[in-house]
């Protein structure tokens, strides 16, 4: 079965969330914008991309790296700036969280940007961020291993 | 036999690569097919590669396929959304073409429109993940289709770039995606390519997808320096830098370094095929095929 990729707009946000939602994004601002560099996309996957904002990538990529990062890690679009999924990967390895780099994100929902994603969680909108990350090694193990047995 | 049998029936493969020109010539790519023709099996038509506008890639496929040489269309998400991306592959699909290679494509700055829009809207693997859908008879929406399409899904690696293991894990998510033939970079750097073919295989993902492991003949030391220079994420070894230098004939010497390359890449455990990238140089196809002893199509 192919996977399922699109997050699909339900349930729509009404007029009337909207504004609250404006409320809300103005005190998570105060918290995401310094703290992560957060771009607002409305649909935050920073717990499983160990905490850095992966939408400062110039693509905007959602799924680790295009095939243009230097051997300095340098992207390559601004070569003064680090690939950004460099930094994500060093720091996942760093806090044992590689295993969620496995995991497959979902397409941007673009009537998401600019809205709350402490909202939209609430909402079950989009997923709610993971928190702990046990035992990271064995889980990548597994996850390759599963994989094979499924085909076979 | 079609590529996906080829495929199928675990047989080497060997691929070509052709780009279209920047002009409304479809005879460009009729005559470029004569050089392909009975020697490989398929053959790349790229879509607006380095971010250049050019006769476009379903266009150019189509022509290719009725020349009789098996197009790979190549589709990236720079250029078109998710209606876009969704209404090509269905008209490539009634086209008869059956073959697609999804791509995220270079940045639009690198290209010859730097001031343009990039959409990105898909990234690579969303965009496998959507063929697969689309195969299986549903469009993104979740609406269903009454004809599904049948294409091939391939996609691209770079096991050259850093950081290392980040590339096995983006490959195993385009495997997993339903990715069943995958390209990679020139090899211009044996060794870092077979410690990355054994990470794959260990992974098992070479039995899940056939690995086409990507050749460039090189025509001058010129064309290795400017691509070491200006292509990103390309490693290419000191060594075949001087060999170049230092040949009196760089022409032959560049035929002699793909066929030893090939020869060295069909030793390795889980290559599945070569695809060869004669960039400017199509018409050297046949002599590469004939000495390399792979007598394909």
């Amino acid at each position: 079965m192919p996977m399922d990729l699109a997050t699909l707009n339900k349930p729509p946000i009404t007029a009337r969330e909207r504004k609250f939602s404006r409320l809300i994004l103005f005190f998570e601002d105060l918290v995401k914008v310094p703290l992560f560099r957060c771009q607002r996309c409305g649909e935050c996957i920073l717990s499983s991309t160990a905490f850095i904002c992966c939408q400062r990538c110039p693509k905007r990529l959602r799924n680790g790296p295009c095939g243009g990062t230097g051997e300095d890690g340098s992207c390559e679009v601004f070569p003064e700036r680090k690939c950004v999924w460099y930094k994500i990967y060093y720091r996942s390895k760093w806090l044992h969280r590689i295993s969620l780099l496995y995991k497959v994100n979902k397409i941007h929902n673009w009537n998401l940007e600019r809205t709350s994603t402490w909202l939209n969680v609430f909402k079950k909108r989009i997923d709610a961020p993971i928190l702990f990350v046990r035992n990271d090694k064995q889980k990548v193990k597994d996850l390759i291993v599963d994989d094979a047995q499924r085909e076979n | 036999m079609t590529l996906r049998e080829k495929i199928e029936s675990n047989r080497f493969i060997l691929c070509g690569e052709i780009g279209p020109p920047q002009s409304c010539d479809g005879d460009f790519i009729r005559e470029k097919s004569r050089h392909f023709k009975g020697f490989v099996d398929a053959v790349n038509i790229t879509d607006n590669q380095t971010a250049i506008a050019k006769l476009s890639s379903i266009a150019s496929a189509k022509i290719l396929l009725d020349e009789g040489v098996e197009p790979i269309m190549q589709m990236t998400c720079r250029d078109r959304n998710r209606l876009a991306i969704q209404s090509d592959l269905m008209g490539a699909a009634a086209l008869g073409l059956r073959n697609v290679l999804c791509l995220t494509g270079d940045y639009q700055t690198f290209g010859d429109h730097p001031e343009a829009k990039g959409v990105f809207d898909l990234d690579s693997i969303q965009l496998i993940a959507a063929v697969a859908k689309m195969n299986s008879g549903f469009l993104l929406s979740g609406r269903e289709m009454k004809k599904p399409s049948e294409f091939l899904i391939g996609a691209a690696a770079n096991p050259f770039a850093e950081p290392f293991e980040m590339r096995l894990i983006r490959l195993y998510k385009k495997v997993n995606a339903g990715a069943r033939f995958i390209q990679t970079q020139p090899v211009f750097d044996l060794e870092t390519f077979s410690r990355w073919m054994e990470k794959v295989v260990e992974m098992g993902l070479a039995e899940k997808a056939a690995i086409l492991a990507g050749v460039m003949p090189p025509k001058s030391a010129k064309t290795l320096l400017i691509m070491k220079a200006e292509v990103p994420g390309v490693k290419i070894n000191e060594e075949y830098i001087q060999r170049m230098k230092n040949a009196r004939d760089p022409k032959e010497e560049g035929v002699k370094m793909a066929v030893e390359i090939i020869r060295t890449l069909k030793q390795m455990k889980g290559v599945r095929g070569i695809h060869l990238m004669p960039v400017l140089w199509e018409s050297i196809t046949p002599v590469i095929v004939k000495e390399a002893g792979l007598n394909n199509a």
